[in-house]
């Protein structure tokens, strides 16, 4: 996903002279291609990222189109409030990537995990919220963003998980709503994931009978009656992100459910993190099994939601 | 204006009116005239809370009119009590301190990579030096060397709840700013021929250095019971004070022509 976010960037600048990449002092070895082919674009704004939405902003309102790049923790985190009123109060066109989102940097503990930008910028208006789950996906969300002429955010989490489509040449996907991954909108369970839980949530959907799964790589805008239109046929529904469950997916869905006749009956199991920092240190495998999301404890978990496993598979 | 809406900062606008006097008369070029026009200068008002000076130039400029002043504050009104890009002639949404100045960094390094010949004016408050975003915008012109950018700073020594250095201290702005990478000087802030003079200089000197004006200027200047009278940052006027205010405001201008345009 990472070398796909590389040729969609690059591709991108040299299509457009306007196109600016400012990164907080992060990203080494990610720009190698850009710092090669575009380096005139290329702008290592310091580790001042207050300043660097601020400038991102300023470049966008003369008319250049800025790429702002740092960790999630960061941006959009300890920038909010610039993205707030610099960039979505006025409305300008700006590409915000948040890279190692969720607990990727499991090693280096909470200052540099975020499970909270969805929540923090899905009450923000006018901004665009991302989240690709493989190099496909970041195609889709990259040329999506730069379309739309809005403040977007592209939230990239564990990026080599490997592919979700297993065809690249799948034309891009009508954003607003979930994309299907397996299954069918009339089974009775629907995953419904975003970003690194997309792979999963496929997993999972194997152990048991008439699941469908749907990937969402643009949590905002998200078309309702696309959402009504999925669940439709589902009794149980599960959503699964790495993310706190306050804010993200599980709450976009049951605001949803909430509000929709279509759904009525239905009942949703919110996977996330549940709202709790990682204490401990140790590698992304541990930690997401620390916060009950690997794929055996969900398993376990979902028992009771779901009933038992299909033993015929 | 600040009687009709009943509102406070009037203190902050007062301590700004001949910087923006000059800049507006003598230096910023408008282009074509009207509020967006291609190719003219940029003033950031960073300190959002002075807005109410630079309403009364986009009235002087004919970009507000006497409706939109006498509404001021009023339901359903565009002009509100802090700086908002989406009013004629005000470049950005400022108030939340710290934001202004590197929106206005961003304009600049833009200029300067069109090659466009535009200026960045960018107006600070020593308050709002405060804040450590203002020192990150600060240190970035300076590395990017964008000597189309000039700051101004305000230093009227009051913020919202006291003198400057009572709360927290600035030390000597010109020789702070020099230490970061500026040219820089200081002024009188009210004193038109001496900020004339100083700005016609940043102009001249292209040397890859952006440029600061720290002009000392008084909180309240034109009205003797404002001035530096901190509790006027959030004195509502009253039919009295107004009255009285106007009136030694009035008196000024017919004796030594302040303030004309």
């Amino acid at each position: 996903m990472r070398e796909a976010f590389s040729r969609c960037l690059v591709q991108a600048a040299k299509a457009n002279a306007r196109l600016m990449l400012l990164t907080g002092d992060h990203g080494y070895a990610l720009f190698d291609d850009f710092r090669k082919e575009c380096g005139s674009q290329y702008l290592n704004a310091g580790v001042a990222e207050q300043n660097m939405v601020g400038v991102a902003a300023g470049l966008a309102k003369v008319g250049f189109y800025p790429v702002v790049y740092g960790l999630s923790s960061f941006v959009p985190i300890r920038v909010l409030e610039q993205i707030k009123m610099d960039l979505c109060y006025e409305g300008l066109s700006a590409l915000l990537i948040g890279d190692g989102a969720g607990v990727v940097y499991s090693y280096l503990g909470a200052s540099h995990q975020s499970t909270e930008d969805i929540a923090a910028l899905r009450s923000l208006p006018n901004v665009s919220i991302y989240s690709p789950a493989d190099a496909t996906e970041m195609q889709w969300c990259f040329s999506d963003a730069i379309d739309s002429r809005r403040t977007c955010y592209l939230r990239m989490g564990k990026a080599d998980l490997g592919r979700v489509h297993l065809h690249e040449a799948v034309s891009p996907a009508p954003l607003a709503t979930p994309v299907r991954v397996l299954g069918e909108a009339r089974d009775e369970i629907a995953f419904i994931a975003t970003g690194a839980m997309v792979k999963t949530a496929m997993i999972l959907a194997q152990r048991w009978q008439g699941v469908s799964v749907w990937s969402v790589p643009r949590l905002k805008p998200l078309n309702p009656d696309e959402i009504d239109r999925c669940i439709a046929a589902s009794r149980k529904i599960v959503t699964f992100e790495e993310h706190s469950i306050h804010g993200g997916l599980g709450a976009i869905v049951a605001e949803r459910l909430a509000a929709c006749d279509a759904a009525r009956g239905a009942t949703l199991f919110s996977a996330g993190i549940d709202n709790r920092f990682s204490e401990l240190c140790g590698s992304y495998d541990y930690l997401m099994d620390r916060h009950g999301l690997s794929a055996e404890k969900l398993q376990t978990r979902l028992r009771a939601f779901l009933g038992d496993e299909d033993r015929s598979i | 204006m600040a009687f009709a809406g009943s509102t406070v900062h009037i203190v902050c606008a007062f301590s700004i009116v001949e910087i923006l006097a000059v800049l507006y008369r003598n230096h910023l070029r408008l282009g074509d005239g009207t509020p967006r026009a291609e190719g003219r200068d940029y003033l950031v008002l960073s300190k959002g809370h002075g807005v109410m000076a630079q309403y009364a130039c986009m009235r002087e400029l004919g970009w507000l009119n006497d409706n939109d002043i006498r509404n001021y504050f009023g339901n359903g009104t565009i002009l509100k009590g802090l700086s908002d890009a989406h009013v004629p002639g005000l470049e950005v949404t400022s108030g939340s301190l710290g934001h202004g100045l590197s929106v206005g960094v961003g304009m600049a390094l833009g200029a300067k990579r069109k090659g466009s010949g535009q200026r960045c004016y960018a107006i600070v408050g020593d308050g709002e030096m405060n804040e450590g975003a203002v020192w990150e915008a600060i240190l970035f012109a300076a590395h990017f060397k964008l000597d189309n950018l000039t700051l101004i700073v305000d230093e009227n020594g009051f913020q919202a709840m006291g003198a400057t250095h009572d709360i927290l201290e600035l030390g000597d702005l010109v020789q702070k700013l020099t230490a970061f990478g500026f040219d820089s000087i200081g002024v009188d802030g009210h004193d038109e021929l001496r900020l004339d003079h100083a700005l016609t200089r940043t102009k001249e000197l292209s040397n890859g250095r952006p440029k600061a004006i720290v002009a000392k200027t008084i909180k309240g200047k034109g009205v003797s019971f404002m001035e530096n009278k901190n509790s006027w940052h959030y004195t509502r006027l009253t039919k009295e004070s107004y009255a009285d205010a106007l009136a030694e405001i009035n008196a000024a201008r017919a004796t030594n022509g302040a303030w004309s345009s």
